[in-house]
């Protein structure tokens, strides 16, 4: 049995743990307001952009385009983009997104590909270090200090063309978590490179056959880069609000955890110093008897 | 006067959304101008203004960088990076602004007869 002073310390190390947790909760707190402001707030570019480009490329379907799938290669090679955070603490943010991508990865090599990584944020990159051995590209630390800028998603997107273009890369995805709730993420994927049409079974869409000005050429020359920028600018805006969102609930949930425990150890602390005193009360008084 | 929507978008936040009569915007090969049941367009931009027209005044110019415009089933979409509201600027200096009055009235007038020949 633990003596009184252990059980003291334990209590006040419990005390100043739960200390930690709620400032880191409140801190996550304010920072998901704004995470998730800026989240919202791109998202109706983004989605126009890409409903323009998705349209366009259902136009073009038999048409062969720059940034269309090649059909000649045999042996794939995919470019997997992977965001997590620079830091952990929050929750399974991370480890979630280093399953999903350690389960896409072996299902592109079991289908006889091979990939390679760029990761934005540390975690994944840590973990994924001894996993993926040479094939890591790149890595983009420190990206939300103090916050997200427009310049990264263009410089990731450079670097995608490039690779695209002197064919070192067939197809590319990004991995990042969808911000759904403070409570509920979503890791998802999604394919930057090649465009295809998707499969979409309304036909409202690919009806339209388009003016363009200049030409059509032209113009998908411009707005896909320009897609490709926002796509991977939303998705890290989206994964910087899913990763304030986790470390919200988790730091809440420790929190919580961190009250229980000093409820359970301050019961068995005034338990045992009971017993101390009836125990010593006993000595004392059958001592006395014996007298 | 018919009239259609407009938004712009910019990654920032959504600047615009109106029914309006009639928007010009500067196109890569020149200005266009769009009124209600326009075909389906699609067109990249260049620097200059935008102009929006309600019930024969305009209620409110923009200055973009670029961007994209998408015509479609009466829904006018530009998308813009960078959009700024040309109220929001205003002249600092006050002399330079009275010294410009001419150019500024010719611009009025400019923009007065635009405005004719897309109503007419």
């Amino acid at each position: 049995m633990p003596s009184l002073k252990d059980l003291r310390n334990r209590i006040s190390s419990v005390k100043s743990t739960k200390k930690i947790t709620s400032a880191m909760k409140m801190v996550a707190a304010a920072k998901l307001k704004k995470a998730q402001d800026n989240a919202e707030k791109t998202r109706p570019y983004a989605r126009k952009m890409s409903d323009i480009v998705n349209s366009l490329v259902e136009n073009n379907k038999s048409k062969e385009f720059e940034f269309s799938e090649k059909k000649t290669k045999k042996t794939r090679n995919i470019l997997l983009i992977v965001c997590s955070a620079d830091r952990g603490l929050c929750g399974g943010f991370n480890s979630s997104i280093i399953k999903f991508s350690k389960k896409l990865s072996e299902k592109i090599i079991n289908d006889g590909g091979q990939v390679s990584y760029i990761f934005v944020g540390k975690k994944a990159y840590q973990s994924l270090q001894r996993f993926c051995g040479e094939s890591i590209l790149d890595l983009f630390s420190d990206i939300a200090n103090p916050s997200i800028k427009f310049e990264l998603a263009s410089s990731l997107r450079d670097k995608i063309l490039e690779l695209f273009r002197n064919d070192s890369m067939d197809e590319c995805y990004l991995i990042y978590t969808e911000f759904k709730s403070a409570i509920s993420q979503t890791v998802q994927s999604l394919k930057l490179l090649p465009l295809n049409a998707l499969e979409t079974s309304d036909n409202n869409s690919s009806n339209k056959s388009y003016d363009f000005e200049p030409s059509e050429e032209e113009i998908l020359n411009e707005i896909i880069p320009k897609n490709i920028a926002i796509q991977i600018h939303t998705a890290l805006l989206e994964n910087l609000a899913s990763e304030q969102g986790s470390r919200m609930t988790a730091m809440d949930n420790a929190t919580r955890n961190a009250n229980d425990m000093i409820d359970n150890l301050t019961l068995f602390y005034n338990r045992s110093r009971q017993a101390l005193i009836t125990k010593e009360l006993i000595e004392i008084i059958s001592g006395a008897e014996a007298v | 006067m018919k009239q259609f929507k407009l938004e712009i978008i910019s990654p920032n936040e959504i600047v615009f959304e109106k029914e309006v009569d009639l928007v010009i915007f500067p196109g890569s090969e020149g200005d266009i101008g769009i009124l209600k049941d326009h075909m389906p367009f699609l067109t990249s931009l260049r620097v200059g203004i935008v102009y929006i027209y309600l019930e024969k005044k305009i209620i409110e110019t923009f200055l973009v960088t670029g961007g994209i415009v998408e015509v479609s089933q009466n829904r006018c979409s530009l998308l813009t990076e960078e959009v700024i509201n040309t109220n929001s600027v205003s002249s600092t200096n006050k002399n330079e602004e009275s010294s410009n009055k001419d150019e500024i009235n010719l611009k009025r007038q400019k923009e007065k007869a635009l405005a004719k020949f897309y109503y007419s």
